[in-house]
């Protein structure tokens, strides 16, 4: 317990001293865990939109002048990818253009006969499966036409990959560069006292005790950091959430302030352990080579 | 803690010799000057106990710890029983002479009471206690080597290793500091002295293990300094 204590006293008396270089490790730290946590909240968003469109994804299939639609719905069903396959017989069309469009209904109905063709309305279950499916029923001899609305799904699921993709990149640089600054700060913090470890670690201090006042000062500098960027990431983005429900009033959004909260103890304890990470490694190297022999 | 050196040799980079088939054995609460020209080896030969040199070849064995492979938690362990006085007293010029030699304990996670009345009861032996504000630049030669001294001893090492631990002292001063290592090796501390100061030598007499080049050339049990006329 005294040694912890020993460890929070020095510890914040690196920070003190070396305040200027706190600050921007601070400020850095802040904005790398910023970015990574807005770019995340950008793929959250374009998964939930995804979601929300692969609701209402289907594929109508049209079939071949007296091909058998039990057979023809069965091979449906067998592809991948594929959820339910629903037969929409003639009448079932015809009621459905009624409600949807009455007018249109009746002059179709006007000649006396139900002009309208069966399908096969075929539910998939993910906007980036469509392309596939759509190449599988074409295959069936039995369908002869394909019609589907998923574009507007697909494109979001495409972009929705890319997003991932994107901040996966975003993490992996952000998370480089906020470990390389608090290894850097750490090691400039180890060598203004490089003496005195040297001189501790002569009197016998493991050099886990030499370690512990850099390991905090560096765990303190990248947990205020990406705190500070987790709050100011609830902020913006609960500013940015009311001004595009204002614009774009349709477009699903994530709310739930549970999503953000979530996100923001991520980020500080991805933040407490790079930058235990870094400073260990920092702090390591350096007593390994002093307690080296000559 | 028993000291024992098996054919020790060190031969820095590209090829300074500065130990040589060293062979010693120094017994638990012994006393040993290790007296030779300058750069004759007393330092590394010093510093090859604290394992601060590693022999080039040879072993080294302090108490039950054999220096060769040790690992770097058991060497700190090892180091807590080592008092060492350096040769450039290797004070810490932003801490004062107290926080200097109570900072050790505090490194060895004593309580800080403790800290407090030991620091103390040590800076009162070396006549520091008035000087305790003070930072090591603003103190004399004479009163930096006190707070080193004072430094090596707080925390009642089974070794103490003084490298020319009376260099900048006038006689008097010497003669005080040696009285306190004495006082210590009497109560047990195997004390090693790397010296040039003929006078000690020959007044408190004591084992005297002369080097040269590296090599031991003379142990005596009751030594003097300087023996037919060499060194
Ligand atoms: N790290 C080192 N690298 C290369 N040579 C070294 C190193 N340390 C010591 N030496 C050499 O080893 C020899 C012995 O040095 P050492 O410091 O042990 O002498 P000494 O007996 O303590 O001398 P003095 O009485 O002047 O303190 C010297 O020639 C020195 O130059
Ligand atoms: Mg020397």
């Amino acid at each position: 317990m005294g040694s912890f204590k020993y460890a929070l006293r020095d510890g914040t008396r690196l920070i003190i001293r070396h305040w200027g270089l706190a600050f921007l490790t601070v400020v850095t730290s802040m904005a790398v865990f910023y970015l990574i946590g807005a770019s995340v909240l950008l793929v959250l968003n374009a998964r939930h939109i995804v979601n929300f469109l692969e609701g209402e994804l289907s594929v109508q299939a049209y079939l071949a002048p007296g091909a058998d639609f039990e057979i023809a719905a069965r091979q449906a069903a067998t592809l991948t990818h594929v959820k339910e396959v629903r037969i929409i017989t003639r009448e079932m069309a015809l009621e459905r253009l009624k409600q949807r469009m009455p007018d249109r209904a009746e002059s179709v109905t006007i000649l006396g006969e139900n002009p309208l063709p069966e399908s096969l309305e075929i539910a998939v279950d993910r906007a980036d499966s469509i392309e596939s499916v759509v190449t599988a029923l074409a295959a069936i001899p039995l369908i002869d036409d394909i019609v589907y609305a998923g574009g507007l799904a697909e494109k979001w699921a495409r972009f929705s990959r890319f997003a991932g993709k994107f901040s996966l990149a975003i993490l992996l640089v952000a998370i480089t560069a906020s470990a390389v600054v608090l290894f850097n700060t750490i090691r400039i913090a180890v060598y203004s006292k490089e003496e005195e470890i040297g001189i501790m670690l002569m009197v016998g201090a493991t050099p886990t005790f030499v370690a512990m006042p850099f390991v905090l000062q560096g765990v303190i500098l990248g947990g205020i950091g990406s705190f500070g960027a987790s709050i100011f990431l609830a902020l913006s983005y609960s500013g940015i959430i009311t001004r595009l429900k204002e614009m774009v009033p349709f477009l699903p959004l994530l709310e739930q302030h549970a999503v953000v909260l979530e996100l923001g103890l991520i980020l500080v304890g991805a933040g407490a352990t790079v930058s235990l990470i870094a400073s260990l490694v920092a702090v390591e190297t350096f007593t390994r080579r002093a307690m080296k022999p000559l | 803690m028993d000291i024992r050196f098996s054919g020790v040799s060190k031969v820095f980079y590209p090829d300074i010799t500065a130990l040589e088939d060293v062979y010693l054995e120094i017994p638990k609460g012994e006393f040993v000057y290790l007296v030779g020209p300058t750069g004759s080896g007393k330092t590394t030969l010093l510093r090859c106990i604290t394992r601060e040199v590693a022999p080039t070849r040879g072993q080294i064995t302090v108490g039950s710890f054999s220096l060769r492979k040790i690992s770097r938690v058991d060497l700190s362990i090892f180091r807590r029983d080592i008092g060492i006085i350096f040769q450039d007293f290797c004070l810490l010029p932003h801490l004062n002479v107290f926080e200097n030699v109570a900072f050790v304990l505090e490194v060895l996670g004593a309580p800080s009471r403790e800290v407090k009345e030991r620091t103390g009861e040590i800076l009162d032996q070396v006549n520091l206690w008035r000087r305790r504000f003070l930072y090591p630049p603003q103190l004399s030669g004479g009163e930096q080597q006190r707070v080193a001294v004072a430094r090596a001893i707080v925390n009642s090492p089974s070794v103490l290793l003084a490298d020319e631990p009376t260099g900048n002292l006038d006689l008097h001063t010497a003669e005080e500091i040696m009285q306190l290592i004495m006082s210590i090796n009497a109560l047990g501390t195997t004390v090693i002295m790397a010296t040039h100061n003929q006078y000690l030598v020959d007044a408190f007499r004591q084992r005297v293990i002369g080097i040269r080049s590296g090599r031991v050339v003379r142990d005596e049990k009751r030594g003097r300094y300087n023996l037919d006329g060499e060194l």
